[in-house]
């Protein structure tokens, strides 16, 4: 093996790998056995993982996170299967409504974050101008500003932003699809429904599976959206892990960095275990030759 | 025929519900405050493409689209190069320790971004790197190199090992086959990684925000984040600034459309 | 001037496996068109990579016009060799293809284009030089990869496989253009296939080769007509040598021998003596089996069931069971045999034509012929 050249190649890559991802992360962990102040640094052990433990805002944190990264998957995956299947029927147009729908993810969540503000505005937001408009203003309401409807109402955002991405992927896989099979199974006198179930979706399971854990780890990070409209309000009703995180790193005047670093190791470790238990869960037993 | 029709009619509604949002802010870009205020749906009449150069010279527009320019482009460039090589050197040497190296590489796509941001700004104050572009710069790198070595990994994998075989019979050195040989082959999908990572980048924020505090050096995202909080509730100058913001990755779309969907989707389909 | 010569030449990729090639040893003499043949996987690509530079050598020497090459690396080595896949660089037009491994070799500018003019106006490339490798068809991209190596007049040429990827017909003609090639360039050409019908007609001498080993080397039609074991004997040829397990018995100075419900006494030309009681297995081509066939200098008869036949116009291949022994015996005999599927008949071997091997498969030799 020619090891300088694989180390030259390697190195420039792992440079930057150890310097700013591997070194951070174990910086990180350190920090969270720490009290880490301005200009001082102080062992105290398990304290702040005590501290976590009964930190009421961080597990209303958690739980709004993960209540985002399970609706999400579902909601985006389901409405795009159906999308997707109905498109597959040769539509006119299929390449304007793909370029079209995979828009939204290509903006920065700031843009859509305030873009959907103005949507939801109490007074003039479209959404309930069309209420009133059809006489049920009486549901008009600050949709942010309800503790009862602020989450639903940003999970609806990330929805609209990915349910486009989820469906070009499906369709992209259904397009995949052995002609073959399918006709084969029209043959077998399967019925527009049946070859849906027992055919498309088993052969596009992976691909299903693999859209589904993709769409949970992104809600796991979510940040920019939160903090551009409610930045957590109202009564940490759209709290994230991520903006809480940010919040008693750098907004509380605390200026202790152990304990957000808590915050973020704790979370990593929740991060990486349901990843792997998922990818585990999902794991293809055996591969589809076609 | 009729079933052909209602899947259409969905099919057009969720295309105005999808792309609606645009059209509308697109809309506003080009109204008064006062006009939206009177009606919030109208269509521009007569539309006010002064607010254009307004927005860009009233605020610091200018310096944050500058901004992000040179931190972008600069992230972008560092990190095909040194991507790419990473990349050619996992697909093409079977050495020990290669799909551990792949692995450990490939794992961090998962890392929620808390457990580096922290200590990365601890790191960029003692370096001097604190609220600098250079800093953010490297920082970009880092968070967009998994993504880059995946993609072209699974490209460079593809390349028939022949070739490499051939090169090498003809005389070329590793660095000549990957600079001559390897490199203008994947160029596909080293342009697919190069687009991708422009607009991923240019619509970060996080990173962004907990490393940038100096107006001089915000980018585009902190830029309007501050525009709406000088502007609050002008509604119009807002909308404008948004505009500002969205036309660059329209207009990279509009042309890449096809790659960009390509590397979107690279991770999702196998 | 390019003698090529391996001597205990081994290559070992992993300990835990045997090795891909072990202590091969072989002269190419100067002009020699060498084709080495084996099953895949008996190591033959592997020899031939060691040869180019492209694999390291585990053991052996490995030298060319009596210089050791093994440390000498690829680019050095003045060989060029043409890939099955024919790793033509897509981005570069034909004429860039051509030249890429000139440029790198400091050759001047005029040089370079009136070789690559040259090579591409014997191979018919002319009109196609400003085109990309995805606009060519399979042997047209064939020739560029041909082209490329012949325009770097090397000392040696090595082909892994070139034909693999053609259909039939260019398979033939592409076939032939390489014999041509050989006369008029004269070099050393070292080829490696695993289709027989290359291997003899294009070769001055065949190397046969199996797990990792060369079993014989020789003239294509030496080593088809004496074998030197059952897996040469086998392996050479379409349909195979008819192979049938038989013993010594007593007999006239020990070379009867047993098979099934058969005796038969071989020539003392094709075997020598043996001791009783010793397992030999007799072959015959099924050229040299025929039905009762009038010419054969020595027949020795079998009485058989014929289970198969295949016409195939010119000629008529009989599988057929030996009566009253589990074994095949094929013949090829005239395109008009009026034989049908559940005949009985008797097959004639022709004995002057035999061969014998013993329990290992080794060949019993006669005193050398």
């Amino acid at each position: 093996m020619p090891w300088g050249t694989i180390i030259a190649f390697l190195l420039p890559a792992l440079t930057f790998y150890v310097a700013l991802t591997a070194y951070p992360a174990f910086r990180t962990l350190w920090n969270s056995f720490h009290k880490v102040l301005p200009r001082r640094t102080e062992f105290v052990g398990l304290l702040n993982y005590e501290q976590l433990v009964r930190d009421e805002i961080f597990w209303r944190a958690v739980r709004n996170t993960i209540t985002w990264a399970c609706a999400s998957p579902l909601i985006e995956v389901s409405i795009a299967l159906l999308l997707a299947v109905a498109l597959y029927a040769r539509v006119p147009g299929a390449r304007f409504f793909r370029i079209a729908w995979f828009t939204p993810v290509l903006m920065s969540y700031v843009v859509v974050g305030i873009l959907w503000m103005w949507i939801y505005n109490y007074d003039w937001g479209p959404v309930n101008v069309a209420l009133r408009a059809i006489g049920l203003g009486f549901l008009a309401k600050p949709w942010l500003g309800d503790p009862a409807t602020a989450l639903p109402s940003l999970i609806f955002v990330t929805s609209w932003m990915w349910v486009g991405f989820n469906m070009v992927v499906l369709l992209a896989a259904l397009h995949s699809l052995p002609r073959d099979v399918i006709e084969a199974a029209e043959l077998d006198n399967c019925g527009w429904g049946a070859k849906l179930v027992f055919i498309i979706l088993p052969l596009i399971r992976a691909t299903i599976l693999n859209l589904i854990v993709l769409s949970f780890i992104g809600k796991m990070k979510i940040f920019d959206l939160v903090w551009i409209t409610t930045k957590g309000n109202p009564l940490w009703a759209t709290e994230t892990v991520s903006t809480y995180v940010y919040k008693r790193a750098f907004e509380w005047t605390t200026f202790d960095l152990g304990y957000p670093s808590t915050i973020a190791a704790v979370w990593f470790v929740i991060v990486l275990t349901t990843v792997l238990l998922l990818t585990w869960a999902f794991r293809q037993r055996d591969r589809l030759e076609y | 025929m009729v079933r052909r029709s209602l899947v259409l009619l969905a099919l057009s509604l969720y295309t105005a519900f999808a792309a609606g949002p645009f059209v509308w802010v697109a809309m506003l870009s080009l109204r008064t405050t006062t006009e939206i205020h009177r009606n919030h749906f109208a269509f521009p009449d007569p539309a006010h493409w002064e607010k254009f150069p307004e927005a860009w010279f009233n605020s610091n527009y200018g310096i944050y689209f500058a901004n992000s320019l040179q931190i972008v482009l600069g992230a972008v460039a560092v990190l095909t190069i040194v991507g790419a090589m990473a990349a050619h050197c996992l697909a093409r040497y079977p050495f020990r320790l290669n799909r551990a190296i792949y692995f450990i590489l490939f794992s961090t796509i998962i890392f929620p971004p808390q457990i580096t941001i922290i200590s990365l700004f601890q790191i960029l104050v003692g370096y001097n790197l604190y609220n600098s572009k250079l800093g953010l710069t490297l920082v970009y790198v880092a968070i967009q190199l998994p993504l880059t070595i995946y993609i072209l990994e699974s490209f460079f994998a593809r390349i028939p090992q022949d070739l490499f075989d051939a090169a090498r019979m003809d005389g070329y050195s590793d660095w000549e086959i990957f600079w001559r040989v390897a490199l203008p082959i994947a160029f596909p999908a080293v342009a697919t990684t190069i687009i991708l990572n422009f607009i991923l980048l240019w619509n970060e924020f996080l990173f962004a925000v907990v490393l940038i505090t100096e107006e001089t050096n915000r980018t585009l995202p902190l830029g309007i984040q501050r525009f709406i909080g000088d502007t609050q509730e002008d509604v119009g100058m807002i909308a404008t600034g948004l505009m500002i913001a969205i036309i660059p990755v329209i207009i990279v779309y509009g042309f890449f459309s096809e790659r960009l969907i390509q590397g979107m989707t690279a991770g999702a389909v196998k | 001037m390019a003698i090529v010569k391996l001597d205990r030449l081994t290559k070992i990729f992993d300990r835990a496996h045997a090795p891909a090639a072990e202590d091969v040893s072989l002269e190419i003499g100067d002009g020699e068109f060498m084709v080495l043949l084996g099953p895949s996987g008996c190591g033959k690509t592997t020899t031939l990579r060691m040869i180019a530079g492209l694999e390291a050598v585990t053991a052996g020497t490995l030298s060319i016009d009596g210089e050791v090459i093994n440390d000498v690396p690829a680019k050095n080595r003045d060989i060029a060799m043409v890939f099955q896949s024919y790793a033509l660089y897509p981005h570069m037009t034909v004429r860039n293809n051509l030249a890429f491994g000139l440029r790198r070799r400091q050759v001047d500018r005029a040089e370079i284009e009136r070789r690559v003019t040259g090579v591409a106006a014997t191979l018919g490339l002319s009109e196609l030089l400003e085109r990309k490798p995805h606009a060519l068809s399979g042997g047209q991209r064939q020739r560029v990869a041909l082209g490329r190596a012949i325009v770097r007049d090397p000392k040696v040429f090595l082909f892994d496989e070139p034909l693999s990827n053609l259909d039939a017909a260019l398979r033939v003609s592409t076939r032939g253009e390489i014999a041509t090639l050989h006369r008029r360039l004269g070099a050393t050409m070292i080829y490696v296939t695993h289709d027989q019908i290359e291997a003899m007609t294009l070769g001055s001498r065949i190397c046969i080769m199996n797990k990792g080993r060369f079993v014989q080397v020789g003239a294509p039609l030496d080593v088809y007509r004496n074998p030197m074991s059952t897996f040469v004997a086998s392996f050479l040829g379409s349909p195979p040598m008819n192979l049938l397990p038989g013993i010594a018995t007593d007999g006239q100075g020990g070379r009867t021998i047993k098979i099934g419900p058969a005796t038969i006494d071989l020539p003392p030309d094709r075997m020598p003596p043996v001791k009783p009681g010793a397992a030999v297995t007799f072959g015959i081509r099924p050229e040299h089996v025929g039905l009762a066939a009038p010419a054969a200098a020595m027949p020795a008869g079998f009485a058989v069931e014929i289970m198969q036949i295949e016409r195939l116009g010119a000629e008529t291949l009989i599988v057929s069971k030996v009566d009253g022994f589990d074994a095949r015996l094929i013949a090829r005999v005239a395109g008009d045999c009026p034989m049908a599927v559940g005949d009985r008949t008797q097959l004639v071997a022709d004995l002057s034509k035999a061969h014998a091997f013993d329990s290992s498969g080794a060949v019993l030799a006669p005193t050398r012929r």
